[in-house]
């Protein structure tokens, strides 16, 4: 059965690749990356696979079970296309296409001045050979330095102008989980790139927890009453635990200013650095806007990235403003 | 000792471990097949040609090949910048050798001093001594260096320059590249032939195997084989080697490295890139790394005898008792 879906997805993936991907590799003079365009087609078609997952689970809590019930599902719409764009690998590739050449010619420095970047394993030499608990490690620490990322695009003025399109969304879906600026998903890259440089990157063949993570953060955000109960809440990022992330008002607390439950999957570092919310409630999403720009920008694709741009700008070169202003 | 009587001996060694080695050869024998994007190595009991078990590799694993003993075979692990060497007849891992940089393709010189390591992600040829892995010299080598061949005294290493669509010679006495020559679009395998006169590189870019006269430094012909020409692999017998024509509907093309013609051309789907050659040179085996399998041609009935599945991107198969390199 196994080796049967297999086959199926590798005449799929062969054929997308063979009448599509290498033809345009070849007449563009790429060849070269023919095996990436390979991989790159799998990765679309896994992202699919995940997407369909994720509809085929959330959608009906949406349906039966909503946190909110609204009249209708308009202001999804938006949201959707940045999901699609996401998981069929378009920002991705943007991502890679802008940051590969720069981190490359670092890389390529360093190692002419003899400096080889050190990874997880070189400390733990025992990992070398346990490649899932290596996995697991990683996901620990790159959870922990997303949490960190987070946090600081809350704290920062220009990177909460980007940020704040992800938040913008009143009707909080699963689709909202890839609601981000675009500028704000190339600092992602970035910060990514960099963590890589000081400590590797995890083994990249766990195809299946990668899905399952993603499902995770999809899950995160789906309109559902649904919660991982009192003590799911301390393990993992649920639905309820997340909405209060994406509160419209924030608990009056000084401590939350800037927000609270920061973390994405793990809650641990909610808990540790103090911003762990807790609470039974179901509170509206969204922000409260300030202009009409900001409000006509809330269900626009291209008004969303143009909008993060000009309060990127504003926020670098006026006076400091964050999530609490 | 007579000049007859010295050439005997070695002939003598040689038939007896060939002798020995077509003993192992009608038992049970393992073969090792690198999955690159699965991060693991598969092994694949010869005579049933069924996978019998993996072990993990590394991070971004890329080729493997035997070291020219068959004591070990290395895997090349071009991110988390290492060697893993396992043991070739029970698939045992070895060792690891770290901060080997970037490594993708590798290489050892005919006379066994130098271990060679392209970097093709960072645009670099590492030379290594062979006898202890120590870097002796990084040779920055743009675009993107991919395969390596050498001459036989063990003077020069050849490199194809994949994005910069050259041949780069880089000169081991000194260390230093001496020169590059231009060949056709995404040159990717390159091999020497056993008269040690032309390069053959194959143009992934485009259908044929570029011939390179490489003391005049000139093209002299192109033997045109199929779509994605790729890599080599000699017959053993001297004369012949294979190419491998990576695409989905890909072939196996044999040319003859006398006439610089092809002679026969096999069948073989998914894009074979790698290739393997029993010792009696009745089978060769291919990684197919669209497929995800490990195709194996009967070579005296021609055509796709075996094909068995294996982990994803297979990049690189070997096995002990294989034909002569040359
Ligand atoms: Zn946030
Ligand atoms: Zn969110």
């Amino acid at each position: 059965m196994m080796q049967l879906l297999t086959d199926l997805f590798i005449t799929i993936q062969g054929w997308l690749f063979d009448t599509f991907v290498q033809p345009v590799l070849f007449a563009l003079g790429l060849a070269s990356y023919v095996e990436m365009g390979f991989e790159g087609v799998e990765f679309v078609l896994l992202g699919c696979i995940e997407l369909a997952i994720a509809y085929a689970l959330m959608r009906p809590l949406e349906a039966w079970w909503p946190a909110e019930k609204w009249a209708e599902r308009r202001a999804v719409k938006v949201d959707i296309i940045y999901s699609v764009l996401n998981r069929m690998g378009v920002i991705p590739l943007v991502v890679f296409v802008l940051l590969a050449p720069v981190f490359m010619e670092l890389e390529s420095w360093l190692r002419f001045h003899d400096v080889i970047p050190r990874q997880l394993e070189d400390w733990l030499p025992g990992l070398d050979t346990k490649p899932l608990a290596s996995f697991v490690i990683y996901l620990v620490i790159l959870d922990f330095a997303e949490y960190w990322r987070h946090r600081l695009s809350h704290t920062f003025g220009w990177w909460w102008a980007l940020h704040g399109i992800h938040h913008s969304q009143r009707q909080m879906s699963f689709w909202t989980d890839s609601r981000n600026h675009l500028l704000d998903d190339v600092i992602a890259g970035v910060w990514f790139a960099c963590l890589s440089l000081l400590i590797g990157v995890p083994p990249g063949h766990f195809i299946g927890l990668l899905i399952a993570l993603r499902l995770v953060e999809n899950l995160s955000h789906t309109n559902t009453r649904l919660d991982f109960g009192t003590i799911g809440d301390y393990l993992i990022v649920g639905p309820r635990y997340h909405r209060w992330h994406h509160a419209i008002d924030l608990p009056a607390d000084p401590r939350f200013q800037k927000g609270c439950n920061f973390a994405i999957l793990l809650p641990i570092w909610d808990i540790l650095f103090g911003t762990l919310y807790l609470e039974k409630g179901l509170p509206p999403t969204g922000i409260h806007e300030q202009s009409a720009e900001e409000i006509a920008a809330r269900d626009n694709f291209w008004a969303q990235q143009k909008l993060g741009l000009v309060l990127f700008w504003k926020a670098l070169t006026g006076p400091a403003k964050s999530r609490s202003a | 000792m007579s000049f007859v009587q010295r050439m005997k001996l070695p002939l003598l060694t040689g038939l007896i471990i060939s002798a020995l080695l077509s003993i192992s050869a009608a038992q049970a024998e393992t073969a090792i097949v690198l999955n690159s994007v699965d991060e693991n190595v598969s092994f694949i009991d010869t005579r049933t040609y069924k996978e019998t078990g993996r072990a993990p590799a590394c991070k971004e694993p890329h080729h493997l090949i035997a070291t020219p003993d068959d004591s070990s075979v290395i895997v090349a692990c071009a991110v988390s910048n290492e060697l893993v060497f396992f043991d070739p007849a029970t698939g045992k891992e070895q060792k690891r050798i770290k901060n080997i940089s970037d490594p993708y393709q590798l290489g050892f010189s005919p006379d066994n001093k130098w271990f060679v390591a392209n970097s093709l992600r960072l645009d670099r040829v590492d030379l290594y001594r062979a006898a202890d892995y120590s870097l002796v010299a990084r040779v920055p080598a743009a675009k993107t260096p991919s395969h390596m061949a050498f001459d036989k005294a063990s003077q020069f290493v050849f490199i194809t320059l994949q994005d910069s669509n050259e041949v780069l010679a880089i000169d081991l006495k000194t260390q230093q590249p001496i020169w590059k020559v231009p060949v056709g679009p995404t040159p990717a395998g390159i091999h020497m032939t056993p008269d040690d006169k032309y390069l053959l590189v194959g143009i992934m870019g485009a259908d044929y195997v570029e011939v390179i006269d490489w003391r005049a430094r000139k093209t002299v012909k192109k033997i045109v084989t199929a779509k994605a020409a790729h890599n080599f692999l000699a017959r053993g017998d001297g004369r012949h080697v294979f190419v491998s024509n990576r695409s989905m509907n890909g072939s196996i093309s044999l040319v003859d490295m006398q006439t610089l013609t092809e002679v026969e051309k096999y069948d073989v789907p998914g894009g074979p890139d790698d290739m393997e050659i029993r010792a009696d040179g009745k089978e060769l085996w291919a990684t197919a790394r669209f497929a995800r399998k490990v195709q194996v041609v009967n070579l005296e009935q021609k055509k796709l005898a075996y094909s068995i599945p294996v982990g994803r991107s297979p990049h690189g198969v070997s096995f002990i008792s294989h034909a002569p390199r040359q």
